[in-house]
């Protein structure tokens, strides 16, 4: 028989968000008896097929169900269900039911979407360790203890800006454990840190247009494993908005300018990067001001008319070009995929002009610049 | 040969389960009334491959057909024929009838598996949880594995040591006839039974092949029989779809279901406190019929050693098995002549002899490699490749030896008496495809049994009008 | 044109120099058709594989 999979999927469970759903026809109870359903196909698949829900409540985030839960004993059992799918109704239903209670109706946090994504992240590292840990313990992370695990974001939340780092890190950790996130934005914008976050991982984005059809959005675009995805496509974006959040104010930028040593974003010429300390010329810094396009609505950073070179760092770079660049593209849209042919996610990186699956990448690669590494030598 | 071994991996993984082709061989009707079961649904579903189900699954929740054509424009360019074939397959057991134009699955069908993930209707196929009796509480998992444990390994154990003198405890009528009837075993000229080339292939297989192997058997008996095959499968799928350590009322089963109930419970697929008894525990072998999940807690005996594998393989041929099951040393008799025996570890030798006399058992080089690389110990996974490549080499060379004079009867055809002669009755042989040998130069080949008749036919033909 | 009834061998050279030898005692061998092949006669089969398996293994020796 065939490899089992992991599946983990995070529920965002903010109630006023979910409260304005509920006037545009998709209420909290319909949605959640429409993934469950989701999830019961999952685990039908396959007896092997392991399973974690997390949900992301305003403040707070936890594990609502892991298949890996025994069945509580005082369950009954019902002679037209199949126990286990009993098991996880009951445990989800349950727990969310909890978790919304206890929450203080004046809290205005928004949802922890991000600590979900992370714990859920957390959770497929752990699966993946425990069996390899056992026989030994140096081992490296054996494939085939966990074959394509997933992970499914489905998002009532808008874009927080402050999240950008956080959603970035957890990319760059899924991409290490080899997890395809997979997003369902059920609800409000389209967001563009969880489309990259599909995109960079080879995962689906789905802005859900007819809310009555959720189960059949979500049993064709996210049940079937990345094997299965080679043989029928499932619908990918074929716009993906590539837009960063600068690291000084968190704000979203049509051009940012780029550490050459840490990657990081800025929204202006700055003399020294804030997160690895690397101070940059100060002829650079001219540079760069005047060819700025006009921003009026950046504020300025502490320091940003004041820059300062710093001698002592030799830096070398071809044709003299040193310290920040302008990342001209990184906002870029892939129109140029897809349009007409069938969907599928291979063709939303061909068409951007980087053509890099990395943000950090095709950030620098857009500009002329050497990376310069902390201590002075070039890379 | 790391590259070969992957292959039979490989081909594992893409086989069908078998009891498909034995599904697919049974009429609409029989079908359509299996599928009114919601667990029958749910355990055939599994069955699938991963694309048929993800087929199913995109179709299921859809109330008309869609398109034939919309569905294929999602399939990759590369993925066509897998696609294709997929769709047979499902049109072969009826789930999703074959049309050119439209799809849409077997109305019963989507209706049950619908039922079955939702956990409507009131069909009762997932079976009725017993009353709880506070009185006798029912056993707990580890008393249904070790009862399911040394049911299996009797039926094994039976079979292994079968003409070696030695008296294992017998298995019951039921189990025994089942075993002579699926020729696993045989009794000569009215003899005892003695096993057979096809048993000892058995042997080496992993134990949940060698489940549906029996339970195979059991289903054609049942055919012949006259049983309702629609409520034995039925069965079949509840157990697996059973909640393992639980006790359950055999009040709901129909007529057939409780005549099964014996047969199951010598095979060790469920449990009951008396053969009367009006509850029955499915065991693990039963719960796990449609996963692929290990049906046996573990085969290495009570307690020792360690959980998957104990045979360690050396490249001198040494083989060091840390076991105390009679069951696992009596296999590895099989093809190892065994040295010593210590408490909790066996040591032996792969001979020449020792392999021939297992070749000549009717198992394979492959199936004693196979069952090497399954039952490695977990020290030997570090090594790459698993086995020491010089005895898996020898393995198959003397696998070669046995063969190394291949016959097949026929008729040699010469003295023809000119060339085109020769080369008219040649073609005309070639057209039949049953040449073995051919010469030109000496004007002769050699044709199969099966094509002597009408190559005579023909000649007599020539030899009547020769110019036609 | 003849055509006579046999069983087809399929062999390697050293099992036929063996097989010739053996047909030399007591003749089975229709036809000799080249290195790998040769014809014998249909009922003689099973005494030759026998002859030959005590033939094949005179050549081979083990440690124990």
């Amino acid at each position: 028989m065939d490899a089992s999979s992991h599946l983990s999927v995070v529920l965002d469970l903010p109630p006023a968000q979910w409260h304005r759903a509920a006037h545009h026809g998709l209420p909290l109870s319909d949605f959640l008896s429409h993934v469950l359903v989701f999830l019961h196909a999952h685990i039908a698949a396959n007896a092997e097929n392991s399973l974690a829900v997390f949900g992301a409540f305003p403040g707070s985030s936890t594990l609502l169900y892991s298949s890996a839960d025994p069945v509580p004993e005082h369950l009954p059992i019902h002679p037209n269900s199949y126990p286990p799918f009993a098991a996880l109704d009951h445990a989800v239903n349950r727990r969310i039911h909890a978790h919304l209670d206890a929450l203080d109706d004046s809290s205005a946090d928004p949802s922890a979407l991000i600590a979900a994504i992370t714990k859920a992240l957390c959770y497929v590292n752990r699966l993946s360790l425990s069996p390899a840990a056992n026989t030994n313990p140096s081992a490296e992370r054996d494939p085939s203890v966990l074959p394509d695990p997933r992970l499914l974001v489905l998002s009532v939340s808008p874009d927080l800006a402050t999240s950008y780092i956080p959603i970035m890190n957890s990319v760059f950790s899924a991409q290490k454990l080899k997890v395809t996130i997979d997003v369902c934005q059920v609800f409000g914008p389209d967001t563009v840190f969880l489309q990259q976050a599909a995109h960079l991982t080879g995962g689906s984005y789905i802005h859900l247009e007819r809310r009555d059809a959720l189960l059949q959005y979500l049993i064709m675009a996210f049940l079937p494993s990345p094997a299965i995805r080679n043989v029928i496509a499932v619908p990918t974006q074929d716009k993906v908005d590539f837009r960063a959040a600068c690291f000084c104010h968190k704000n979203i930028v049509d051009v940012g300018f780029v550490c050459s040593v840490c990657l990081s974003i800025f929204c202006q010429p700055v003399p020294v990067c804030s997160t690895c300390r690397t101070k940059f010329p100060i002829k650079t810094l001219q540079r760069l001001n005047q060819s700025r396009p006009p921003l009026p609505s950046t504020p300025n950073g502490p320091g940003a008319t004041t820059p300062r070179s710093n001698p002592g760092t030799p830096r070398i770079g071809p044709g003299g070009t040193n310290g920040t660049a302008v990342a001209r593209s990184v906002s870029t849209s892939a129109t140029t995929a897809a349009s007409g042919e069938l969907p599928h996610s291979s063709t939303i990186g061909l068409g951007t002009p980087n053509g890099n699956g990395n943000v950090g990448r095709s950030l620098s690669m857009g500009t002329p610049v050497t990376n310069t590494s902390p201590n002075g030598t070039a890379r | 040969m790391p590259s070969l071994l992957r292959q039979t991996e490989q081909d594992k993984k893409n086989t069908p389960h078998s009891l498909l082709p034995f599904l697919q061989s049974q009429s609409q009707n029989t079908l359509t009334r299996l599928y009114q079961r919601p667990s029958s649904c749910l355990s055939i579903f599994r069955l699938l491959a991963p694309l048929e189900r993800q087929i199913v699954m995109n179709l299921l929740w859809l109330e008309s057909a869609i398109a034939a054509s919309t569905m294929a424009a999602w399939v990759q360019r590369d993925g066509r024929k897998l696609y294709e074939e997929s769709l047979a397959n499902l049109s072969y057991l009826h789930i999703l009838p074959n049309s050119a134009a439209k799809l849409a699955l077997n109305f019963t069908f989507k209706t049950s598996l619908r039922q079955a993930l939702t956990g409507g209707g009131i069909s009762g196929s997932f079976g009725v949880p017993a009353e709880k009796d506070d009185k006798q509480p029912g056993p707990d998992i580890e008393a249904l594995d070790s009862f399911a444990l040394e049911r299996w390994e009797t039926i094994l154990h039976y079979m292994v040591s079968s003409g070696t003198g030695q008296n294992p405890t017998k298995p019951s009528q039921g189990v025994l006839f089942l075993l002579q009837r699926s020729e696993l075993m045989n009794s000569f000229y009215g003899g005892p039974l003695q096993i057979t080339s096809a048993g000892f292939q058995f042997l080496l297989h992993s134990p949940h092949a060698q489940l549906w192997d029996l339970l195979l058997q059991y289903l054609h008996l049942a055919e012949e029989r006259q049983m309702d095959l629609v409520e034995v499968l039925g069965f079949l799928f509840m157990l697996s779809t059973m909640d393992l350590g639980r006790e359950y009322s055999i009040e709901n089963l129909s007529t057939t279901q409780k005549a099964m109930l014996e047969d199951l419970r010598d095979y060790g697929l469920i449990w009951q406190r008396r053969p009367n008894s009006r509850r029955f525990s499915p065991t693990r072998l039963g719960t796990t019929l449609t996963s692929s999940s290990p049906p046996l807690p573990t085969t290495t005996g009570v307690g020792s050693g360690p959980k998957e594998g104990f045979i360690v393989l050396e490249t001198n041929y040494r083989v060091y098995a840390y076991t105390d099951n009679p069951l696992q040393t009596a296999v590895l008799n099989l093809f190892v002549s065994l040295k010593y025996r210590f408490p909790n570890l066996v040591v032996g030798m792969i001979t020449r002899d020792s392999v021939k006399k297992a070749l000549m058992n009717g198992i394979t080089a492959d199936q004693i490699i196979s069952y090497l690389i399954t039952h490695a110990h977990p020290q030997m996974r570090k090594n790459n490749p698993l086995l020491p490549v010089t005895v898996q080499d020898q393995i198959r060379l003397w696998e070669l030896e046995k063969n190394r004079l291949k016959s097949s009867e026929g008729y040699l055809y010469t003295s023809f008496t000119s060339q085109a002669d020769y080369e008219l009755v040649l073609n005309y042989a070639k057209q039949l495809d049953v040449i073995l040998w051919e010469n030109t130069g000496k004007r002769c080949f050699f044709g199969s049994l099966e094509g002597h008749s009408r190559i005579k036919e023909f000649i007599e033909r020539r030899t009547q009008n020769p110019n036609s | 044109m003849r055509a006579i009834k046999g069983v087809l061998l399929v062999c390697d050279p050293a099992v036929k120099q063996i097989l010739l030898s053996m047909n030399e005692k007591q003749s089975f061998i229709i036809e000799d058709l080249d290195d790998h092949h040769l014809v014998i006669k249909a009922d003689e089969e099973y005494r030759v594989r026998r002859e030959l398996e005590t033939e094949l293994e005179k050549n081979t020796y083990s440690l124990d």
